[in-house]
Protein backbone atom coordinates (compact mmCIF):
# COMPACT_ATOMS: atom_id res chain seq x y z
CA UNK A 1 0.00 0.00 0.00
CA UNK A 2 1.30 3.42 -0.87
CA UNK A 3 0.83 6.15 1.68
CA UNK A 4 0.51 9.62 0.36
CA UNK A 5 -0.95 11.43 3.30
CA UNK A 6 1.99 10.98 5.61
CA UNK A 7 -0.41 10.06 8.41
CA UNK A 8 0.96 7.70 10.98
CA UNK A 9 -0.18 4.10 11.17
CA UNK A 10 -2.41 3.35 14.13
CA UNK A 11 -2.76 -0.36 13.56
CA UNK A 12 -0.33 -2.66 11.85
CA UNK A 13 -0.80 -6.38 11.42
CA UNK A 14 2.10 -8.49 10.13
CA UNK A 15 1.48 -12.03 8.90
CA UNK A 16 -1.19 -12.60 11.49
CA UNK A 17 -2.55 -16.10 11.87
CA UNK A 18 -5.26 -17.13 14.27
CA UNK A 19 -6.31 -20.69 14.91
CA UNK A 20 -8.98 -22.01 17.24
CA UNK A 21 -7.76 -25.53 17.76
CA UNK A 22 -7.53 -26.88 14.25
CA UNK A 23 -9.94 -24.24 12.89
CA UNK A 24 -8.10 -21.55 10.96
CA UNK A 25 -9.88 -18.21 11.54
CA UNK A 26 -7.28 -15.85 10.06
CA UNK A 27 -4.50 -16.70 7.65
CA UNK A 28 -1.50 -14.48 6.98
CA UNK A 29 -3.30 -11.16 7.38
CA UNK A 30 -1.28 -8.02 6.68
CA UNK A 31 -3.01 -4.75 7.28
CA UNK A 32 -2.13 -1.14 8.00
CA UNK A 33 -4.69 1.32 9.25
CA UNK A 34 -3.70 4.96 9.34
CA UNK A 35 -4.76 7.59 11.81
CA UNK A 36 -8.27 8.82 11.05
CA UNK A 37 -8.94 6.12 8.46
CA UNK A 38 -12.47 4.80 8.04
CA UNK A 39 -12.19 1.12 7.25
CA UNK A 40 -14.80 -1.51 6.52
CA UNK A 41 -13.82 -5.11 7.12
CA UNK A 42 -16.20 -7.20 5.11
CA UNK A 43 -16.70 -10.75 4.02
CA UNK A 44 -19.15 -13.57 4.48
CA UNK A 45 -20.15 -14.93 7.79
CA UNK A 46 -17.27 -16.95 9.20
CA UNK A 47 -14.68 -15.03 7.18
CA UNK A 48 -12.85 -13.90 10.32
CA UNK A 49 -14.09 -10.32 10.80
CA UNK A 50 -14.93 -10.70 14.48
CA UNK A 51 -11.72 -12.55 15.12
CA UNK A 52 -9.69 -9.76 13.54
CA UNK A 53 -11.31 -7.15 15.78
CA UNK A 54 -10.96 -9.26 18.92
CA UNK A 55 -7.23 -9.57 18.32
CA UNK A 56 -6.95 -5.78 18.34
CA UNK A 57 -8.27 -5.26 21.87
CA UNK A 58 -6.65 -8.42 23.17
CA UNK A 59 -9.81 -10.38 23.75
CA UNK A 60 -7.84 -13.05 21.90
CA UNK A 61 -4.15 -13.41 21.14
CA UNK A 62 -2.60 -14.22 17.77
CA UNK A 63 -1.35 -17.71 17.04
CA UNK A 64 1.40 -16.33 14.86
CA UNK A 65 2.46 -12.92 13.56
CA UNK A 66 2.54 -9.50 15.12
CA UNK A 67 0.17 -6.64 15.83
CA UNK A 68 1.05 -3.08 16.74
CA UNK A 69 -1.56 -0.68 18.05
CA UNK A 70 -0.42 2.91 18.60
CA UNK A 71 3.11 1.57 18.42
CA UNK A 72 2.41 -0.91 21.24
CA UNK A 73 3.40 -4.45 20.54
CA UNK A 74 0.37 -6.50 21.58
CA UNK A 75 2.34 -9.70 22.01
CA UNK A 76 4.64 -8.06 24.52
CA UNK A 77 2.29 -5.79 26.42
CA UNK A 78 2.27 -6.17 30.20
CA UNK A 79 -0.98 -7.32 31.73
CA UNK A 80 -1.26 -4.16 33.80
CA UNK A 81 -1.10 -2.02 30.65
CA UNK A 82 -3.98 -3.74 28.88
CA UNK A 83 -6.70 -1.53 30.45
CA UNK A 84 -4.91 1.56 29.14
CA UNK A 85 -4.74 0.07 25.67
CA UNK A 86 -8.47 -0.66 25.81
CA UNK A 87 -9.28 2.87 26.96
CA UNK A 88 -8.03 4.11 23.61
CA UNK A 89 -10.55 1.92 21.89
CA UNK A 90 -14.31 1.95 21.83
CA UNK A 91 -15.70 -1.45 20.97
CA UNK A 92 -19.17 -2.31 19.75
CA UNK A 93 -19.40 -6.04 20.36
CA UNK A 94 -21.33 -8.20 17.97
CA UNK A 95 -23.21 -9.63 20.94
CA UNK A 96 -23.45 -6.19 22.65
CA UNK A 97 -22.10 -7.32 26.04
CA UNK A 98 -24.15 -4.99 28.17
CA UNK A 99 -24.20 -5.44 31.93
CA UNK A 100 -27.67 -6.70 32.73
CA UNK A 101 -27.74 -5.37 36.27
CA UNK A 102 -26.89 -1.84 35.09
CA UNK A 103 -29.29 0.60 33.51
CA UNK A 104 -28.68 1.95 30.03
CA UNK A 105 -27.21 5.09 31.51
CA UNK A 106 -25.01 3.18 33.96
CA UNK A 107 -23.68 0.94 31.22
CA UNK A 108 -22.55 3.96 29.25
CA UNK A 109 -21.32 6.00 32.22
CA UNK A 110 -19.18 3.10 33.46
CA UNK A 111 -16.61 3.75 30.75
CA UNK A 112 -16.05 7.28 31.99
CA UNK A 113 -16.06 6.19 35.63
CA UNK A 114 -13.20 3.80 35.02
CA UNK A 115 -11.10 6.67 33.79
CA UNK A 116 -12.20 8.88 36.67
CA UNK A 117 -13.89 11.72 34.77
CA UNK A 118 -15.71 14.49 36.59
CA UNK A 119 -19.20 13.47 37.63
CA UNK A 120 -20.81 16.43 35.89
CA UNK A 121 -18.98 15.69 32.66
CA UNK A 122 -20.02 12.03 32.82
CA UNK A 123 -23.67 12.95 33.16
CA UNK A 124 -23.53 15.41 30.32
CA UNK A 125 -21.54 13.24 27.96
CA UNK A 126 -23.41 9.97 28.60
CA UNK A 127 -26.76 11.68 27.99
CA UNK A 128 -25.39 13.33 24.90
CA UNK A 129 -24.31 10.12 23.15
CA UNK A 130 -27.48 8.33 24.21
CA UNK A 131 -29.47 11.16 22.66
CA UNK A 132 -27.50 10.77 19.46
CA UNK A 133 -28.54 7.12 19.15
CA UNK A 134 -32.14 7.97 20.01
CA UNK A 135 -32.27 6.50 23.49
CA UNK A 136 -32.69 9.65 25.59
CA UNK A 137 -35.95 8.33 27.03
CA UNK A 138 -34.59 4.88 27.93
CA UNK A 139 -31.82 6.04 30.27
CA UNK A 140 -33.07 4.12 33.28
CA UNK A 141 -34.26 0.98 31.52
CA UNK A 142 -32.40 -2.30 32.01
CA UNK A 143 -30.94 -3.88 28.87
CA UNK A 144 -33.10 -6.98 29.02
CA UNK A 145 -36.21 -4.83 28.72
CA UNK A 146 -34.91 -3.37 25.43
CA UNK A 147 -35.27 -4.63 21.90
CA UNK A 148 -32.21 -6.02 20.12
CA UNK A 149 -31.89 -2.83 18.14
CA UNK A 150 -32.03 -0.68 21.26
CA UNK A 151 -29.43 -2.82 22.98
CA UNK A 152 -27.21 -2.48 19.97
CA UNK A 153 -27.52 1.30 20.14
CA UNK A 154 -26.59 1.25 23.82
CA UNK A 155 -23.50 -0.72 22.82
CA UNK A 156 -22.70 1.91 20.20
CA UNK A 157 -23.17 4.73 22.69
CA UNK A 158 -20.89 3.00 25.17
CA UNK A 159 -18.20 2.58 22.52
CA UNK A 160 -18.42 6.23 21.53
CA UNK A 161 -18.76 7.86 24.93
CA UNK A 162 -15.06 8.01 25.72
CA UNK A 163 -14.10 9.73 22.43
CA UNK A 164 -11.76 6.85 21.66
CA UNK A 165 -8.78 7.07 19.34
CA UNK A 166 -9.99 3.92 17.63
CA UNK A 167 -13.55 2.72 17.26
CA UNK A 168 -14.06 -0.96 16.55
CA UNK A 169 -17.61 -1.84 15.58
CA UNK A 170 -18.66 -5.43 14.91
CA UNK A 171 -21.82 -5.57 12.81
CA UNK A 172 -23.07 -2.41 14.53
CA UNK A 173 -26.21 -2.15 12.44
CA UNK A 174 -27.08 -5.84 12.31
CA UNK A 175 -30.28 -5.37 14.29
CA UNK A 176 -31.19 -1.88 13.14
CA UNK A 177 -33.69 -0.45 10.71
CA UNK A 178 -32.56 2.25 8.28
CA UNK A 179 -33.34 5.20 10.54
CA UNK A 180 -31.48 3.72 13.49
CA UNK A 181 -28.59 2.68 11.26
CA UNK A 182 -28.38 6.25 10.00
CA UNK A 183 -28.22 7.54 13.55
CA UNK A 184 -25.40 5.17 14.36
CA UNK A 185 -23.48 6.21 11.27
CA UNK A 186 -24.03 9.88 12.07
CA UNK A 187 -22.36 9.21 15.39
CA UNK A 188 -19.49 7.34 13.74
CA UNK A 189 -19.03 10.14 11.25
CA UNK A 190 -18.95 12.70 14.01
CA UNK A 191 -16.24 10.77 15.86
CA UNK A 192 -14.38 10.33 12.60
CA UNK A 193 -14.48 14.06 11.95
CA UNK A 194 -12.95 14.63 15.36
CA UNK A 195 -10.05 12.36 14.53
CA UNK A 196 -11.13 8.89 15.56
CA UNK A 197 -9.98 5.97 13.47
CA UNK A 198 -13.05 3.86 12.71
CA UNK A 199 -13.11 0.19 11.79
CA UNK A 200 -16.47 -1.37 11.03
CA UNK A 201 -16.83 -5.10 10.47
CA UNK A 202 -19.92 -5.90 8.43
CA UNK A 203 -21.20 -8.33 5.87
CA UNK A 204 -23.69 -5.68 4.69
CA UNK A 205 -22.32 -3.98 1.55
CA UNK A 206 -25.05 -1.33 1.63
CA UNK A 207 -23.18 0.35 4.48
CA UNK A 208 -20.30 1.27 2.18
CA UNK A 209 -22.37 4.02 0.66
CA UNK A 210 -22.73 5.77 4.01
CA UNK A 211 -19.11 6.82 4.36
CA UNK A 212 -16.13 7.26 2.17
CA UNK A 213 -13.60 4.74 3.31
CA UNK A 214 -11.44 1.77 2.61
CA UNK A 215 -12.81 -1.70 2.26
CA UNK A 216 -10.92 -4.80 3.26
CA UNK A 217 -12.46 -8.02 2.06
CA UNK A 218 -11.84 -11.18 4.03
CA UNK A 219 -12.46 -14.58 2.60
CA UNK A 220 -12.00 -17.69 4.73
CA UNK A 221 -9.50 -15.90 6.93
CA UNK A 222 -7.43 -14.37 4.13
CA UNK A 223 -7.38 -10.78 2.91
CA UNK A 224 -8.85 -11.03 -0.56
CA UNK A 225 -8.68 -7.37 -1.59
CA UNK A 226 -8.27 -3.87 -0.28
CA UNK A 227 -10.16 -1.11 -2.05
CA UNK A 228 -10.82 2.54 -1.54
CA UNK A 229 -14.24 3.95 -2.43
CA UNK B 1 -8.02 7.00 42.67
CA UNK B 2 -10.16 10.12 42.35
CA UNK B 3 -13.62 11.08 43.52
CA UNK B 4 -15.50 9.54 40.61
CA UNK B 5 -13.84 6.15 40.74
CA UNK B 6 -14.21 6.13 44.50
CA UNK B 7 -17.92 6.87 44.42
CA UNK B 8 -18.36 4.36 41.63
CA UNK B 9 -16.61 1.76 43.76
CA UNK B 10 -18.81 2.44 46.77
CA UNK B 11 -21.87 2.31 44.58
CA UNK B 12 -20.79 -1.14 43.45
CA UNK B 13 -20.19 -2.23 47.04
CA UNK B 14 -23.78 -1.26 47.83
CA UNK B 15 -25.03 -2.94 44.69
CA UNK B 16 -23.13 -6.15 45.39
CA UNK B 17 -24.38 -6.37 48.96
CA UNK B 18 -27.98 -5.80 47.89
CA UNK B 19 -27.88 -8.33 45.05
CA UNK B 20 -26.34 -11.17 47.07
CA UNK B 21 -27.23 -10.35 50.70
CA UNK B 22 -27.16 -13.95 51.90
CA UNK B 23 -23.67 -14.62 50.65
CA UNK B 24 -22.47 -11.53 52.48
CA UNK B 25 -24.37 -12.52 55.59
CA UNK B 26 -22.84 -15.98 55.42
CA UNK B 27 -19.33 -14.55 55.22
CA UNK B 28 -19.95 -12.24 58.16
CA UNK B 29 -21.44 -15.06 60.24
CA UNK B 30 -18.58 -17.42 59.44
CA UNK B 31 -16.02 -14.86 60.50
CA UNK B 32 -18.00 -14.00 63.64
CA UNK B 33 -18.29 -17.64 64.61
CA UNK B 34 -14.61 -18.41 64.27
CA UNK B 35 -13.60 -15.23 66.10
CA UNK B 36 -15.99 -16.18 68.89
CA UNK B 37 -14.15 -19.45 69.35
CA UNK B 38 -10.76 -17.78 69.21
CA UNK B 39 -11.94 -15.08 71.62
CA UNK B 40 -13.19 -17.67 74.08
CA UNK B 41 -9.83 -19.38 74.12
CA UNK B 42 -8.11 -16.04 74.61
CA UNK B 43 -10.44 -15.11 77.45
CA UNK B 44 -9.88 -18.37 79.30
CA UNK B 45 -6.17 -18.27 78.71
CA UNK B 46 -5.60 -14.69 79.86
CA UNK B 47 -7.61 -15.21 83.02
CA UNK B 48 -5.90 -18.42 84.01
CA UNK B 49 -2.45 -17.08 83.32
CA UNK B 50 -3.20 -13.89 85.28
CA UNK B 51 -4.31 -16.07 88.15
CA UNK B 52 -1.17 -18.15 88.01
CA UNK B 53 0.96 -15.06 87.95
CA UNK B 54 -0.71 -13.68 91.03
CA UNK B 55 -0.26 -17.02 92.79
CA UNK B 56 3.34 -17.16 91.74
CA UNK B 57 3.93 -13.69 93.13
CA UNK B 58 2.70 -14.92 96.47
CA UNK B 59 4.79 -18.00 96.73
CA UNK B 60 6.30 -18.37 100.16
CA UNK B 61 8.96 -20.80 101.18
CA UNK B 62 8.52 -22.01 104.73
CA UNK B 63 11.60 -23.25 106.57
CA UNK B 64 10.76 -25.20 109.77
CA UNK B 65 13.22 -24.88 112.61
CA UNK B 66 14.46 -27.54 115.00
CA UNK B 67 12.67 -27.51 118.34
CA UNK B 68 14.20 -25.53 121.16
CA UNK B 69 16.53 -23.48 119.04
CA UNK B 70 18.19 -20.75 121.18
CA UNK B 71 17.59 -17.21 120.12
CA UNK B 72 21.20 -16.51 119.17
CA UNK B 73 21.39 -19.44 116.77
CA UNK B 74 18.09 -18.38 115.35
CA UNK B 75 19.25 -14.83 114.63
CA UNK B 76 22.40 -15.99 112.91
CA UNK B 77 20.34 -18.46 110.85
CA UNK B 78 18.10 -15.62 109.80
CA UNK B 79 21.11 -13.57 108.79
CA UNK B 80 22.45 -16.41 106.69
CA UNK B 81 19.08 -16.87 105.07
CA UNK B 82 18.86 -13.20 104.24
CA UNK B 83 22.14 -13.41 102.34
CA UNK B 84 20.86 -16.08 99.98
CA UNK B 85 20.23 -14.83 96.49
CA UNK B 86 16.53 -14.32 95.80
CA UNK B 87 15.38 -14.20 99.38
CA UNK B 88 13.25 -11.19 100.17
CA UNK B 89 11.39 -10.52 103.36
CA UNK B 90 11.80 -13.05 106.17
CA UNK B 91 9.24 -13.38 108.90
CA UNK B 92 9.71 -15.42 112.05
CA UNK B 93 6.73 -17.41 113.24
CA UNK B 94 7.20 -18.73 116.72
CA UNK B 95 5.65 -21.94 118.01
CA UNK B 96 3.04 -19.90 119.89
CA UNK B 97 2.26 -17.74 116.91
CA UNK B 98 1.82 -20.86 114.79
CA UNK B 99 -0.61 -22.28 117.35
CA UNK B 100 -2.55 -19.02 117.50
CA UNK B 101 -2.88 -19.02 113.74
CA UNK B 102 -4.07 -22.61 113.77
CA UNK B 103 -6.64 -21.80 116.41
CA UNK B 104 -7.91 -18.92 114.37
CA UNK B 105 -8.23 -21.12 111.32
CA UNK B 106 -10.09 -23.81 113.24
CA UNK B 107 -12.28 -21.62 115.37
CA UNK B 108 -15.23 -23.99 115.07
CA UNK B 109 -13.25 -27.04 116.11
CA UNK B 110 -11.29 -25.58 118.98
CA UNK B 111 -12.19 -28.58 121.16
CA UNK B 112 -9.86 -30.70 119.07
CA UNK B 113 -6.91 -28.55 120.08
CA UNK B 114 -7.78 -28.17 123.71
CA UNK B 115 -6.67 -31.67 124.56
CA UNK B 116 -3.11 -31.04 123.50
CA UNK B 117 -0.50 -31.20 126.32
CA UNK B 118 2.19 -29.26 124.53
CA UNK B 119 2.44 -27.30 121.33
CA UNK B 120 3.38 -29.73 118.52
CA UNK B 121 3.86 -27.03 115.92
CA UNK B 122 7.40 -26.08 114.95
CA UNK B 123 8.67 -22.51 114.76
CA UNK B 124 9.42 -21.38 111.23
CA UNK B 125 10.73 -18.70 108.93
CA UNK B 126 8.34 -17.60 106.22
CA UNK B 127 10.45 -16.45 103.34
CA UNK B 128 9.12 -14.29 100.55
CA UNK B 129 11.04 -14.11 97.33
CA UNK B 130 12.38 -10.98 95.73
CA UNK B 131 9.85 -9.47 93.32
CA UNK B 132 10.10 -10.82 89.82
CA UNK B 133 12.34 -13.63 90.90
CA UNK B 134 9.77 -16.40 91.02
CA UNK B 135 10.96 -18.62 88.21
CA UNK B 136 10.63 -22.33 88.80
CA UNK B 137 14.12 -23.00 87.60
CA UNK B 138 15.55 -20.80 90.31
CA UNK B 139 13.29 -21.90 93.11
CA UNK B 140 14.56 -25.47 93.34
CA UNK B 141 18.25 -24.62 93.92
CA UNK B 142 17.22 -22.03 96.51
CA UNK B 143 15.18 -24.58 98.42
CA UNK B 144 18.13 -27.00 98.31
CA UNK B 145 20.44 -24.32 99.70
CA UNK B 146 18.05 -23.57 102.54
CA UNK B 147 17.70 -27.26 103.37
CA UNK B 148 21.46 -27.55 103.84
CA UNK B 149 21.61 -24.84 106.48
CA UNK B 150 21.96 -26.06 110.08
CA UNK B 151 18.96 -26.12 112.42
CA UNK B 152 16.52 -26.39 109.53
CA UNK B 153 14.26 -29.37 109.89
CA UNK B 154 12.36 -29.16 106.68
CA UNK B 155 11.54 -26.76 103.84
CA UNK B 156 8.20 -26.56 102.15
CA UNK B 157 6.55 -24.47 99.58
CA UNK B 158 2.86 -25.02 99.59
CA UNK B 159 2.27 -24.11 96.00
CA UNK B 160 4.30 -26.95 94.55
CA UNK B 161 1.27 -28.03 92.56
CA UNK B 162 1.41 -24.67 90.84
CA UNK B 163 4.32 -25.94 88.84
CA UNK B 164 2.28 -28.77 87.39
CA UNK B 165 -0.53 -26.42 86.71
CA UNK B 166 1.53 -23.87 84.87
CA UNK B 167 3.01 -26.62 82.74
CA UNK B 168 -0.52 -27.54 81.84
CA UNK B 169 -1.26 -23.92 81.02
CA UNK B 170 1.76 -23.71 78.75
CA UNK B 171 0.40 -26.72 76.94
CA UNK B 172 -3.05 -25.16 76.83
CA UNK B 173 -1.58 -22.08 75.25
CA UNK B 174 0.22 -24.06 72.58
CA UNK B 175 -2.91 -26.08 71.87
CA UNK B 176 -5.07 -22.95 71.59
CA UNK B 177 -2.53 -21.36 69.29
CA UNK B 178 -2.62 -24.36 66.98
CA UNK B 179 -6.40 -24.53 67.11
CA UNK B 180 -6.58 -20.79 66.46
CA UNK B 181 -4.39 -21.07 63.37
CA UNK B 182 -6.50 -23.98 62.11
CA UNK B 183 -9.69 -22.02 62.68
CA UNK B 184 -8.34 -18.98 60.87
CA UNK B 185 -7.16 -21.12 57.95
CA UNK B 186 -10.52 -22.88 57.71
CA UNK B 187 -12.36 -19.58 57.85
CA UNK B 188 -10.20 -18.11 55.12
CA UNK B 189 -10.96 -21.17 53.03
CA UNK B 190 -14.71 -20.89 53.61
CA UNK B 191 -14.68 -17.14 52.91
CA UNK B 192 -12.65 -17.66 49.75
CA UNK B 193 -15.32 -19.98 48.47
CA UNK B 194 -18.21 -17.72 49.41
CA UNK B 195 -16.51 -14.79 47.69
CA UNK B 196 -15.91 -17.00 44.66
CA UNK B 197 -19.64 -17.59 44.51
CA UNK B 198 -20.23 -13.83 44.52
CA UNK B 199 -17.65 -13.43 41.79
CA UNK B 200 -19.25 -16.20 39.81
CA UNK B 201 -22.63 -14.48 39.85
CA UNK B 202 -20.87 -11.31 38.67
CA UNK B 203 -18.50 -12.82 36.14
CA UNK B 204 -20.24 -11.27 33.12
CA UNK B 205 -20.14 -7.82 34.69
CA UNK B 206 -16.47 -8.16 35.65
CA UNK B 207 -15.44 -9.38 32.24
CA UNK B 208 -17.23 -6.51 30.53
CA UNK B 209 -15.63 -3.99 32.86
CA UNK B 210 -12.24 -5.31 31.93
CA UNK B 211 -13.10 -5.12 28.22
CA UNK B 212 -14.08 -1.46 28.46
CA UNK B 213 -10.78 -0.57 30.11
CA UNK B 214 -11.26 -0.96 33.86
CA UNK B 215 -8.08 -1.74 35.74
CA UNK B 216 -7.81 -4.73 38.06
CA UNK B 217 -7.78 -2.34 41.00
CA UNK B 218 -11.04 -0.74 39.86
CA UNK B 219 -12.65 -4.14 39.43
CA UNK B 220 -11.33 -5.70 42.62
CA UNK B 221 -11.49 -2.90 45.16
CA UNK B 222 -15.22 -3.29 45.93
CA UNK B 223 -14.67 -6.92 46.83
CA UNK B 224 -11.81 -6.06 49.15
CA UNK B 225 -13.88 -3.34 50.79
CA UNK B 226 -16.83 -5.66 51.23
CA UNK B 227 -14.83 -8.36 52.91
CA UNK B 228 -12.95 -5.90 55.10
CA UNK B 229 -16.32 -4.58 56.28
CA UNK B 230 -17.58 -8.13 56.77
CA UNK B 231 -14.47 -9.03 58.74
CA UNK B 232 -14.91 -5.95 60.91
CA UNK B 233 -18.59 -6.66 61.50
CA UNK B 234 -17.82 -10.31 62.22
CA UNK B 235 -15.30 -9.16 64.80
CA UNK B 236 -17.79 -6.77 66.39
CA UNK B 237 -20.42 -9.49 66.60
CA UNK B 238 -17.92 -11.92 68.12
CA UNK B 239 -16.72 -9.41 70.73
CA UNK B 240 -20.34 -8.47 71.51
CA UNK B 241 -21.45 -12.05 71.96
CA UNK B 242 -18.39 -12.84 74.02
CA UNK B 243 -18.99 -9.85 76.25
CA UNK B 244 -22.66 -10.77 76.70
CA UNK B 245 -21.76 -14.32 77.66
CA UNK B 246 -19.07 -13.05 79.98
CA UNK B 247 -21.47 -10.73 81.80
CA UNK B 248 -23.97 -13.53 82.14
CA UNK B 249 -21.30 -15.85 83.51
CA UNK B 250 -20.06 -13.25 85.98
CA UNK B 251 -23.53 -12.57 87.33
CA UNK B 252 -24.15 -16.29 87.83
CA UNK B 253 -20.81 -17.23 89.35
CA UNK B 254 -20.17 -14.69 92.03
CA UNK B 255 -19.37 -17.04 94.85
CA UNK B 256 -16.10 -15.74 96.30
CA UNK B 257 -14.99 -19.03 97.83
CA UNK B 258 -14.31 -20.46 94.41
CA UNK B 259 -10.79 -21.03 93.27
CA UNK B 260 -10.94 -17.68 91.54
CA UNK B 261 -11.30 -15.69 94.72
CA UNK B 262 -7.87 -14.14 94.46
CA UNK B 263 -8.80 -12.08 91.43
CA UNK B 264 -11.80 -11.14 89.43
CA UNK B 265 -12.47 -12.67 86.04
CA UNK B 266 -11.45 -10.01 83.60
CA UNK B 267 -12.75 -9.47 80.07
CA UNK B 268 -10.37 -9.25 77.15
CA UNK B 269 -8.29 -6.10 77.07
CA UNK B 270 -9.09 -3.40 74.54
CA UNK B 271 -5.98 -4.42 72.63
CA UNK B 272 -7.16 -8.01 72.48
CA UNK B 273 -10.60 -6.91 71.22
CA UNK B 274 -8.88 -4.76 68.62
CA UNK B 275 -6.75 -7.73 67.65
CA UNK B 276 -9.89 -9.85 67.14
CA UNK B 277 -11.31 -7.19 64.81
CA UNK B 278 -8.01 -7.03 62.98
CA UNK B 279 -7.94 -10.81 62.58
CA UNK B 280 -11.48 -10.67 61.19
CA UNK B 281 -10.49 -8.05 58.64
CA UNK B 282 -7.37 -10.00 57.79
CA UNK B 283 -9.45 -13.10 57.17
CA UNK B 284 -11.76 -11.12 54.88
CA UNK B 285 -8.91 -9.51 53.03
CA UNK B 286 -7.07 -12.76 52.54
CA UNK B 287 -10.24 -14.53 51.41
CA UNK B 288 -10.80 -11.86 48.75
CA UNK B 289 -7.20 -11.96 47.71
CA UNK B 290 -7.24 -15.71 47.15
CA UNK B 291 -10.55 -15.80 45.32
CA UNK B 292 -9.80 -12.77 43.13
CA UNK B 293 -6.37 -14.07 42.27
CA UNK B 294 -7.83 -17.29 40.98
CA UNK B 295 -10.80 -15.69 39.35
CA UNK B 296 -9.25 -12.89 37.35
CA UNK B 297 -6.17 -14.67 36.07
CA UNK B 298 -6.99 -16.82 33.09
N1 LIG C 1 -14.09 -18.93 20.09
C1 LIG C 1 -14.03 -19.68 18.94
N2 LIG C 1 -13.75 -20.99 19.02
C2 LIG C 1 -13.66 -21.73 17.92
N3 LIG C 1 -13.84 -21.28 16.70
C3 LIG C 1 -14.13 -19.98 16.53
C4 LIG C 1 -14.25 -19.12 17.66
N4 LIG C 1 -14.54 -17.88 17.21
C5 LIG C 1 -14.61 -17.97 15.86
N5 LIG C 1 -14.37 -19.22 15.45
C6 LIG C 1 -14.31 -19.68 14.05
O1 LIG C 1 -13.44 -18.84 13.36
C7 LIG C 1 -13.96 -18.53 12.08
C8 LIG C 1 -14.12 -17.03 11.94
O2 LIG C 1 -15.13 -16.60 12.81
P1 LIG C 1 -15.52 -15.08 13.01
O3 LIG C 1 -14.28 -14.30 13.21
O4 LIG C 1 -16.54 -15.00 14.05
O5 LIG C 1 -16.17 -14.74 11.61
P2 LIG C 1 -17.12 -13.55 11.18
O6 LIG C 1 -17.14 -12.56 12.29
O7 LIG C 1 -16.52 -13.01 9.94
O8 LIG C 1 -18.45 -14.15 10.94
C9 LIG C 1 -15.29 -19.25 11.99
O9 LIG C 1 -15.07 -20.43 11.23
C10 LIG C 1 -15.66 -19.55 13.39
O10 LIG C 1 -16.37 -20.75 13.46
MG1 LIG D 1 -18.71 -11.80 13.37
Amino acid sequence: MIMTTGAEPVIRMFHVHKRYGSQMALHDVNLTVLKNDFVFITGQSGAGKTTLLRLLFLDEVVSQGQILVNGIHLQRIRRAKIPFLRRNMGVVFQDFRLIHSYTVYENVALVLETTGQQKRYIQKRARQVLRMVGLEDRLHAYPQRLSGGEQQRVAVARAAVGNPLILLADEPTGNLDTTAADMVFDLFRQLHTRGTTVIVATHDSRLFEKVQGRIVVLNQGCVESKLTV
Amino acid sequence: MNLTTRSSIFQRVRRNVSTTPYLHLATTATIAFSLLIIGTFALVYTNISDLIRSWQDNIRVVAYLSDGLPEGRRTSLQQRLAKLYGVGEIRYVSKDAAMDRLKRQMKHRLSLLEGLQENPLPASFEIRLVQGWQGWERLDPLVDQIKQLPDIEDVEYGQAWLRRFSQFIAFFRLASLIIGVLIVATTVFVCTNTIKLTLYTKRQELEIMSLVGATDAFIQTPFYIESLIEGFLGGLIAVGLLFGTYRLFISRVQSPHLLLSSGEIAFLSLTACGALLAVGMLIGWFGSYLSLKRFLRP
